[in-house]
């Protein structure tokens, strides 16, 4: 039974999520202050965090940043305000992945599945990454959909791999050009929608299931069958 | 011509009474000397009742000086040759002397009037640097240059509002500022021509109902029209007014400039206002909704294993949030009302404890795991405010307070009287963290000043708000035992016994 640690100052909100959540076979802890929900981070060691970024008493970017010094818990951020900005800030801060609110208690768990999943999956070094259909042959730079081999550039090639080894995890757009193109092309945020635009062509992903996107903040490969909204 | 009769009559007297006195002497003193003496009297005319008392004044003592003191007396038949010489050396000398003395009256009369013009012209200058609003600036302006140049009718034009724009074309003049009778239809014709109209620009026209059009402009643009009535400009000099024209187009168009800008600030804070007002408000109505949402979503979905209580929790959540989102929404039409100026405060007189009860007598499910207290003293006196808007003013802070404690915690409303006597003192005191002093003013803004603030909710900014239409102050301190305290003010009800009681027992 996975265990989740929601962190809101908003209540009502945390009951209703328990009761969503224990019904989706969770252990759920709750927090309803950046403060509280440090200690239950480090003390009852949750397998994924569920963290409001406008808590009272401190900035949840900031609440972020002070899990990744010591853990690597997966975090799915909650933004009532949609503002683009704060979002990508805690991406960039190792958040996996965000929410708007309001939400529906089955996307919420959506999410958070993909979440433990990518991070099951993290951090296991290998030459070859699968992704659904996709394999993707480090090693030699060779890509294949369903066995068959897709002609990718060399940069299309980077760009797919750097997104399939977060796979199920939103990669902001600056994470992407420092990583795929390096740091002096941060700012080239034209360069993406090209590039997403030609591998999803060769994907035969033209309606963006799979690569998906979010034009203000990023890309995401999305496993298949674990849908979530992009 | 008011004077010369008076002074005439002085001068007579003077005349009468002094030759009553020479009578008897007549015979000792020289013709001369009584030349002499008889000046007086005609000086006295001349300064009393002008040139033409004064030429009375000459004839009357040369009458009396004839008849009374050259003999033969008591005929006007003049005897030796040298009586004809003292005679005529009167009459000679007397006239230039009324002369001179008159016109010396005259240019005294004319400094004096030109000074007070000048007072006047500075007073007017004093006015014009002061920052009025333009339609004070404009009636303040016709009002003393009629007074100064005693013009019977005094009218200022300027650029229509719809085509006072830079660069507009077809600068249309409209009349900004009368006094006196108004302007006739064909003077009004006369300084605004009708397209195509032939027009006589001679300077000076006879008629009583010419007037005297002189052109507004500051730095060669053109500013308006200042028309005078022509009567004026017949009797008085026109030099200090025609300097004066200059300072006025410079205080109409500074003026003009002023509310332009004052208009333009006003637009940009309202957009802004706007604009933020509609993030703010998406931003708080999010919070409920959130709840909402997560409940209706889980209660819908028929795959997931839910037992009856936990369905109960959910659509109880449902039920709070629903009335939360409504509260929510009307409290904000009373808001956006008061502070469009178009609610007013619909004020009763009642007792504050009969307000703390009301708001405590069906308390949302929230509150029922907090202690709430309630220290009213049973001899305040009633307060004299809108019940309505100032129950959800406590029922905010209540909410508030218990938003922030831990649940079990009491929660504590006093009423007080305030040092000064007239007004009451309600508080909320909750056992919470306290609000930082820093934050203890942005908490009341509608818009939290750090964007990820999760801010107070509209809760307080409402209470402000409705506080304020009270012309009360509400605000938040430390409470000595730790944790929050919000206060705010009421007015006391005016002590009028019989009336305050009256109305007090029919609003219950």
């Amino acid at each position: 039974m996975p265990r989740v640690l929601i962190i809101d100052d908003d209540r009502d909100l945390l009951n209703v999520c328990r009761v969503g959540l224990e019904a989706l076979d969770h252990e759920v802890l709750t927090a309803s202050n950046a403060h509280d929900g440090l200690a239950e981070a480090s003390i009852r060691a949750p397998d994924v965090i569920v963290l409001d970024l406008g808590l009272p008493d401190m900035d949840g970017v900031e609440v972020m940043k002070r899990i990744r010094t010591w853990s690597a818990v997966p975090v799915v951020v909650l933004s009532a305000d949609g503002s683009e900005d704060r979002k990508v800030d805690a991406l960039a801060d190792g958040a996996d992945d965000y929410m708007t609110k309001p939400f529906g208690m089955r996307e919420l768990n959506a999410r958070l599945q993909v979440a433990l999943r990518h991070h099951a999956t993290a951090g296991e070094e290998s030459s070859a990454i699968d992704v659904g259909q996709l394999h993707l042959d480090l090693a030699h730079c060779e890509a294949f959909l369903g066995g068959r081999p897709l002609d990718l550039t060399l940069r299309e090639f980077d760009f797919l791999a750097y997104l399939a080894r977060n796979a199920g995890k939103v990669c902001t757009r600056r994470m992407i050009l420092e990583n795929v193109w390096g740091p002096a092309y941060a700012k080239e945020m034209h360069y993406l929608k090209v590039y997403a635009y030609r591998i999803r062509r060769k994907l035969g992903d033209e309606s963006g299931r799979f690569l998906q996107s979010d034009p203000s903040v990023g890309y995401r490969l999305m496993p298949p069958g674990e849908g979530g909204a992009g | 011509m008011r004077r010369t009769l008076p002074g005439t009559a002085a001068a007579l007297a003077c005349m009468a009474l002094l030759t009553a006195v020479m009578l008897p002497l007549r015979d000792s003193v020289s013709i001369a000397t009584t030349a002499l003496v008889l000046v007086v009297p005609v000086v006295i005319g001349v300064v009393t009742g002008g040139f033409a008392a004064g030429v009375i004044s000459v004839c009357a003592g040369f009458l009396v000086y004839d008849y009374f003191f050259i003999p033969p007396y008591l005929t006007l038949d003049v005897g030796a040759p040298q009586n004809w010489v003292a005679l005529g050396v009167y009459v000679i000398i007397m006239l230039p002397v009324a002369r001179v003395v008159a016109g010396m009256d005259i240019s005294r009369a004319r400094e004096l009037r030109q000074g007070r013009e000048l007072r006047e012209l500075f007073e007017l200058s004093d006015l014009l640097v002061e920052d009025k609003p333009l339609d004070v600036l404009l009636t303040v302006i016709v009002t003393t240059l009629a007074d100064v140049s005693g013009a019977r009718q005094v009218a200022l034009f300027l650029p229509a509002a719809d085509s006072a724009r830079p660069g507009a074309e077809n600068q249309r003049l409209e009349l900004a500022a009368s006094v006196g009778e108004p302007l006739s239809d064909e003077q009004l014709r006369g300084v605004l021509p009708a397209p195509g109209a032939l027009m006589s620009l001679k300077p000076h026209s006879p008629e009583r109902s010419a007037l005297t059009v002189i052109a507004l402009t500051a730095s060669g643009r053109p500013v308006g029209l200042l028309a005078l009535s022509a009567d004026a400009a017949a009797h008085h000099e026109r030099e200090p007014l025609l300097l004066f024209v200059n300072h006025i187009a410079l205080a109409v168009e500074r003026a003009q400039l002023r509310e332009q800008a004052m208009r333009t600030r006003v637009n940009e804070e309202m957009a802004r206002l706007a604009k933020t007002l509609v993030a703010a408000v998406a931003h708080h109505l999010r919070a409920p909704l959130a709840s909402l949402k997560a409940s209706s979503s889980t209660l819908a979905d028929t795959e997931l294993n839910i037992g009856q209580e936990a369905r109960q929790r959910l659509a109880g959540t449902i039920d709070v949030q629903a009335d939360r989102l409504a509260d929510m929404v009307g409290s904000l039409l009373d808001m956006s009302r008061i502070q469009a100026g178009v609610l007013q405060p619909r004020c009763t007189v009642a007792a504050p404890g009969t307000l703390i009860s009301g708001v405590l007598d069906d308390p949302p499910p929230t509150w029922r795991e907090y202690e709430i207290r309630t220290e009213v003293p049973a001899d305040l006196p009633p307060i004299d405010a809108d019940l309505v808007l100032v129950s959800r003013v406590l029922a905010n802070l209540v909410d508030n307070a218990v938003r922030h404690s831990p649940p079990g915690t009491p929660v504590t409303i006093r009423a007080e009287l305030r040092p000064t006597g007239d007004t009451i003192e309600i508080s909320v005191t909750d056992s919470g963290p306290g609000v930082v002093p820093a934050r203890r003013e942005e908490i009341f803004e509608l818009f939290p000043r750090r964007q990820h603030d999760a801010g107070a909710g509209l809760g307080l900014t409402i209470a402000k708000t409705f506080v304020e239409a009270h012309g009360q102050r509400i605000w938040v301190e430390d409470a000595p035992g730790g944790g929050a305290r919000f206060c705010f003010t009421l007015p006391v009800a005016a002590a009028i016994p019989e009336e305050s009681r009256l109305a007090a027992s029919t609003h219950h």
